[in-house]
């Protein structure tokens, strides 16, 4: 799903952090920004504006500046509106540069915000770039619990009361970590990584497991600090199923099945639940054959090329 | 009980490929199914047992089905092993 920020969000919201000030456009705070890219507007303001990436955040730098202030004030202003005949989302001027006065009066005239920070240029790219990329990247909210098992992401799934928090609760005491139950909210990153942390809006929310019987239990109070984490990068579904339901378990781990989230592809695992199953046991096998597979060792494989090679084997000898 | 001597077909055997489409299929009746093969006999809802029988191409097993539903167990697995598990 597309994610975007109101320019007055970000004033208000981010305004402290990149040192924000509004400089004309106020008309135009509701204007939305979709793209995490941003865009130095250099060859628009010199005439071009066949490839112009208007809809993305445009930063005016040193280079920019300097060169409008280079233009006599007709050929300035001509410049200017060329650029700002398109619907930019938001102007922002870097390292507290002094913008060329047409440039004011055409914002409010075009309803496009125009804020200042005294950043310099480049680190704030960066630091505005990552923000953004972490603020619109797709999202979506899963049921389940997420917990760092061997530093592999393990996202526990399975329906309401089978045990996910249970499980959850047995990794924490043999040492693993907590990262959120029951809602886990998981952001694309990049393209390939998918991040999850809880939903809870508080810091104090955080961290608090639902134990059939039990009632809630605040994890850290009971194991300790380093028995949670705030995010973990997701490597892995494991659906704990209820027994029988055999129907399309895995025996052999031949096929290596995986499933999408956000459109990113992740191994996925099924463990049936039965009588003197261990699955807490089992997640901490689970992740450490996924280590295993990761370095390039896939023990069903070898297991299965081992067997057929004993048979060819005994096939030439019996011929 | 139904009991009859098989022999397998497929190029590579009774390999994990197979071997798991046996399991899974055998899994769905309630009949107690095996295989036997050079007098040891395993269970034949255990994929690892079946492995180590390591049946190559033209080996001979002895598929055993023993339960209420034994016929039509037998059958199925009795056409898996026929139809070569789907291989060449």
């Amino acid at each position: 799903m597309a994610r975007k920020i109101q320019v007055e969000e970000l004033l208000t919201e981010q305004g402290e952090k990149f040192q924000f000030r509004l400089l004309a456009g106020e008309k135009g705070l509701k204007r939305k920004i979709f793209s995490s890219d941003i865009n130095r507007p250099g060859l628009a303001l010199a005439g071009y504006t066949g490839v112009f990436q208007w809809k993305r955040i445009q930063i005016l730098g040193e280079t920019e500046i300097s060169y409008l202030n280079s233009l006599n004030p007709k050929t300035r202003r001509s410049s200017l509106k060329k650029m700002m005949s398109f619907e930019i989302p938001v102007l922002i001027l870097a390292k507290g540069l002094s913008p060329p006065t047409e440039l004011l009066e055409l914002s409010s005239e075009r309803k496009i915000p125009v804020l200042i920070t005294h950043l310099k240029t480049t680190p704030f790219i960066h630091l505005f770039t990552e923000y953004l990329v972490e603020r619109l990247s797709p999202e979506t909210t899963l049921h389940g619990t997420l917990v760092d098992v061997y530093g592999v992401g393990l996202l526990l799934t399975g329906e309401a009361g089978i045990g996910k928090s249970e499980c959850a609760l047995s990794l924490v005491e043999r040492g693993h970590r907590l990262v959120a139950d029951d809602l886990v909210r998981i952001t694309k990153i990049g393209g390939t990584v998918l991040m999850g942390r809880g939903c809870e809006q508080g810091e104090r929310l955080r961290y608090h497991l639902e134990i059939r019987g039990l009632g809630i239990i605040d994890v850290p109070s009971i194991f300790g600090i380093h028995a949670v984490r705030q995010e973990k990068r997701v490597e892995m579904k494991v659906e704990i199923a209820k027994w029988p339901d055999s129907g399309d378990i895995d025996l052999t781990g031949l096929e290596e099945r995986r499933i999408k989230i956000l459109d990113v592809e992740i191994p996925y695992v099924k463990i049936p639940l039965a009588p003197g199953k261990d699955v807490a046991f089992l997640c901490e096998v689970g992740a450490k054959n996924y280590l295993l597979r990761v370095t390039g060792v896939n023990p069903a494989k070898n297991f299965d090329q081992e067997l057929i090679r004993l048979m060819e084997r005994k096939k030439g000898e019996e011929a | 009980m139904i009991e009859r001597k098989v022999v397998i077909r497929n190029q590579l055997g009774l390999h994990a490929r197979p071997a798991a489409l046996f399991v899974k299929k055998a899994s769905r009746y309630l009949s107690r199914v095996t295989i036997s093969k050079d007098g040891i006999e395993v269970n034949g809802k255990s994929i690892l047992g079946i492995l180590m029988l390591a049946c190559e191409k033209g080996s001979r097993i002895i598929l055993k089905v023993e339960g209420e539903d034994e016929k039509k167990c037998f059958k199925e697995l009795l056409d898996l092993v026929k139809e070569k598990f789907d291989e060449e």
